[in-house]
């Protein structure tokens, strides 16, 4: 009998470990391109774990969510955009700074009315599957963002594209149908792809790449694994200089964490903000600070009861104190957030108000007519630290009566439960705990996709379903606006009215904190929170 | 008490044939307890389980804060004269969340196994008594049931039932349920030949009453044992569901939940796991220890 119990008690053990395994090895049967999959699930972790640096050949990068599309023009999440910018590149790029590089394209020219950018295109640029990078492929490219049946992404930041002519193979000519402030960082969003391989693989495309980048695709096992291995005949000479990337998401900090210790992973992002100063300069280990772009939030549906009134929404913001949140969910690595943008965005503009205050907070929830307050759900990824912040942000509201049920979902099922609403009416969004970053660098993307009405989801992403006919029409008029004292007065004025209505509880902004083995050189974190590793090295 | 020393020793004389079976159980019982308490380990492990279940329902006024109320200036501190198994991530006392925790756990595990005995026990009794067709079919059945691993069966039945605490009583109790319909059965079997139950057959006793009457009360010791020794492996089972997310929410003082929770922090504040972890060892490792107590104890054919 003992013998026997004991041997049990080993077995759950066992049994624990092939249900985490198990759970890899479903997706790894969902793969599609399998080829190279190992048969056992385990073998097919530490297959990858093997290319890491100690060999000289691969580097691993451990992130914290899933992977969702490799489609450049539909991605959405910053991790899909890292991911996809290994093998795809745009006219132009973003240095870490945030500011517009030539890539594609070795110059550019705008016309004084703002109407008519032209492109030079760079010589001797090959597609992966050997076919010409030319003008007719960038006209390929923007016909397939701009169709509407295609329903992508970056349609919208296309919608002012009149026309595109390609007058040589090595010119593009872009003529716009009005003035768009931000026209030149949209076109650093649209990576090419190869018009051969968007023929041949349709809607398959986000699993099949074929771009122009340092790396091409070598196996992606939705769920667990990315790994893209070196473009022998990219343009840039001496680039890449490692042979692999392999990305694995990791949702769990501390196992991110083990990985980075044990060399398992090279880099890994997010570093867990609470063990920032423990493994600073232990066991090779270098921990990397940034401060980002990246604001955190929670998204009040200004459509649904009770958050469609400005004073729920307001008292929600006053109940939750933000110094306090910067200190349990970031370790104190990040400042809170004081407008709709970072103090990294273009045409910041700084608000006041919503001081922790507890009394306010009630007595607008009073005002409102909840003055027991109310039950929601609040959504958001399965992460710890997002699970924390959530569990911080119920305990918050608990204290004014507002009973938070909190629902953590792995990232596909929940941008599916997200978009699967086609209409405001359909949602079943409360609110969600989320970030956001504008990787085209840019007021226009921290502002459109996330408050413009156009923006409701699919299309976008305001999942406040906030409508507010000024700020549509300021946005508007910001992109028109040639002048940039102009626009930066626009922006204020954005900011200011969006602050006022609250269809966010403003949360915090990122420092972005990120782990390296010291033999790795080269991955950057830009401040929207993307993942660069062209110049990555192994030294 | 003079009554009740004549009571005993009616029975044990045996000589009032109308006073015999209450003195016998009494009698029985007092053997029994003179067993068990030579085995101290297993007594000392009874004891710890009467002071859980204390803590269990005397839980709120024990504990020494509010097991939910966050305190943003005490952080993952360590063990101290306030905070004596420190606080967690987010400043609550995890003595306190302990202490709430264990009326769920122990709420969980015993009502999962009490299900799991009520079922086991009736298939048991029937399929040991009538044999036959439903014999087969339940002792198939059960075979089906034991060839999943415990815990493997019960995310299963968490994956089609969804999470949460009440799903996670049903999930055990599926799993406990044939184990106690084969031994019950055995028991059935044996007890079905003997002479005392085909005397009462003859007489035109009905089937339910031979059943529970007669059969029935032989078999209480197997169930008793069998529910000891299988609270240990519930209350892990429910912790190891919570831990992989599958049953309370994070938010619960849930002993799993709290060690899950707790994991990211195991290498700088790692007194958030070892406590709930300390707990559920300590809780589980009393239920085996006291399940075998009992068993020796109760198993007529171990002298001493």
């Amino acid at each position: 009998m003992k013998a026997k119990r004991k041997s049990w008690l080993a077995f759950m053990l066992l049994v624990i470990v092939a249900v985490v395994a198990a759970g890899c090895g479903n997706s790894n049967n969902e793969a599609k391109n399998s080829g190279s999959a190992s048969p056992s699930p385990s073998a097919g972790a530490s297959a990858s774990a093997g290319a890491g640096a100690k060999d000289g050949k691969g580097i691993t990068i451990a992130i914290n969510t899933n992977i969702i599309t490799l489609d450049p023009h539909n991605a959405s999440d910053t991790h899909s955009i890292s991911a996809a910018r290994t093998m795809y590149e745009g006219l132009l790029g973003f240095d870490e700074n945030m500011n517009l590089v030539p890539v594609l394209a070795t110059e550019y020219k705008i016309s004084d009315d703002g109407l008519v950018y032209t492109f030079t295109l760079r010589d001797n640029v090959k597609f992966q599957d050997g076919t010409d990078f030319n003008a007719e492929a960038v006209k390929a490219n923007i016909a397939r963002i701009q169709d509407e049946k295609n329903n992508l992404r970056l349609r919208r930041s296309f919608a002012k594209v009149a026309k595109v002519e390609a007058p040589d193979a090595k010119t593009v000519v872009f003529t716009l149908s009005e003035p768009y402030n931000a026209f030149l960082n949209k076109v650093a969003m649209a990576g090419m792809i190869s018009p051969k391989a968007l023929t041949e693989s349709g809607a398959d495309i986000a699993k099949k790449p074929v771009g122009t980048g340092p790396f091409k695709l070598k196996d992606w096992t939705q769920g667990d694994s990315l790994v893209v291995e070196k473009n022998a005949d990219y343009w840039q000479q001496g680039f890449p200089k490692v042979e692999s990337v392999t990305f694995r998401s990791v949702p769990e900090n501390g196992s991110r964490i083990a990985m980075l210790k044990t060399g398992e992973a090279d880099f890994i992002y997010p570093l867990p903000t609470e063990q920032a100063s423990e493994v600073e300069g232990k066991d090779g280990i270098s921990v990397i600070k940034t401060d980002s772009t990246i604001v955190r939030y929670v998204t009040l549906n200004t459509m649904k009861k009770p958050f469609d009134d400005v004073k729920v929404r307001q008292a929600i913001n006053y109940a939750i104190n933000k110094e306090a949140y910067i200190k349990v969910v970031k370790s104190g690595l990040g400042v809170k957030l004081d407008s709709t943008m970072s103090s990294k965005t273009q045409y910041y503009s700084q608000q006041t108000g919503y001081d922790y205050d507890l009394e306010k907070a009630k007595q607008l929830l009073a005002d409102a007519g909840y003055p027991n307050g109310f039950s929601a759900e609040i959504w958001g990824e399965n992460d710890s630290e997002t699970i924390k912040g959530m569990q911080f942000i119920q305990q918050q509201l608990a204290l004014v009566g507002i009973k938070l049920d909190v629902k953590s979902m792995e990232g596909g099922t929940l941008s599916d439960q997200i978009n699967a609403a086609k209409t405001p009416e359909e949602a079943k969004i409360q609110m969600w705990y989320v970030s956001w970053s504008p990787s085209s660098g840019d007021a226009d993307g921290a502002t459109r996709g996330l408050f413009s009405s156009e923006m409701f989801p699919p299309a976008g992403s305001n999942t406040a379903y906030y409508k507010n006919a000024s700020v549509d029409q300021w946005i508007a008029d910001a992109n028109k606006a040639t002048d940039a004292e102009k626009a930066k007065a626009i922006y204020a004025d954005i900011q200011k009215t969006i602050w006022n209505d609250a269809p966010w509880a403003f949360m915090g902004v990122d420092q972005i904190i990120s782990g390296s083995r010291s033999t790795l050189e080269g991955v950057k974190v830009f401040p929207d929170g993307s993942i660069n590793v062209l110049n990555a090295q192994v030294k | 008490m003079p009554d009740n020393s004549i009571g005993m020793g009616a029975g044990s004389g045996s000589s009032l044939p109308l006073e015999a079976a209450p003195a016998r159980t009494a009698g029985r019982f007092k053997a029994f307890y003179r067993k068990f308490r030579k085995q101290r380990l297993a007594f000392a492990a009874a004891c710890f389980i009467i002071l859980l279940l204390l803590v269990a329902i005397l839980g709120p006024f024990l504990t020494p804060y509010n097991p939910d109320t966050p305190n943003y200036d005490a952080l993952m501190q360590g063990p101290s004269a306030h905070h004596w198994a420190g606080t967690d991530e987010y400043g609550r006392d995890i003595m306190s969340r302990l202490i709430d925790g264990t009326r769920l756990s122990l709420a969980v595990s015993l009502s999962a196994v009490f299900i799991a005995a009520v079922l086991g026990t009736i298939l048991g009794l029937l399929s040991g008594y009538y044999g036959g067709w439903l014999d087969r079919l339940i002792m198939r059945g059960s075979d089906v049931l034991f060839s999943f691993p415990d815990l493997l069966l019960a995310i299963g039945i968490v994956a089609i039932l969804g999470p949460g605490l009440s799903n996670v009583v049903i999930a055990v109790a599926v799993f406990g349920t044939p184990s106690f319909a084969r031994i019950i059965r055995s028991v059935t079997l044996s007890v079905k030949e003997t002479l005392f139950v085909e005397a009462t057959r003859s007489m035109g006793a009905k089937d339910s009453r031979i059943i529970w009457r007669h059969i029935f009360p032989e078999t209480v010791s197997s169930i008793i044992v069998n529910v000891s020794m299988r609270i240990g492996g519930a209350i892990l089972a429910a912790a190891s569901l919570s831990f992989l997310g599958m049953g309370a929410k994070t938010t619960e003082p849930d002993w799993g939940a709290m060690l899950s929770m707790g994991r990211d922090y195991l290498s700088i504040a790692p007194h958030i796991v070892y406590f709930p972890g300390l707990t559920i060892f300590l809780a589980v490792l009393a239920f085996n220890i006291f399940g075998d107590g009992l068993r020796d104890a109760l198993d007529p054919k171990i002298k001493n």
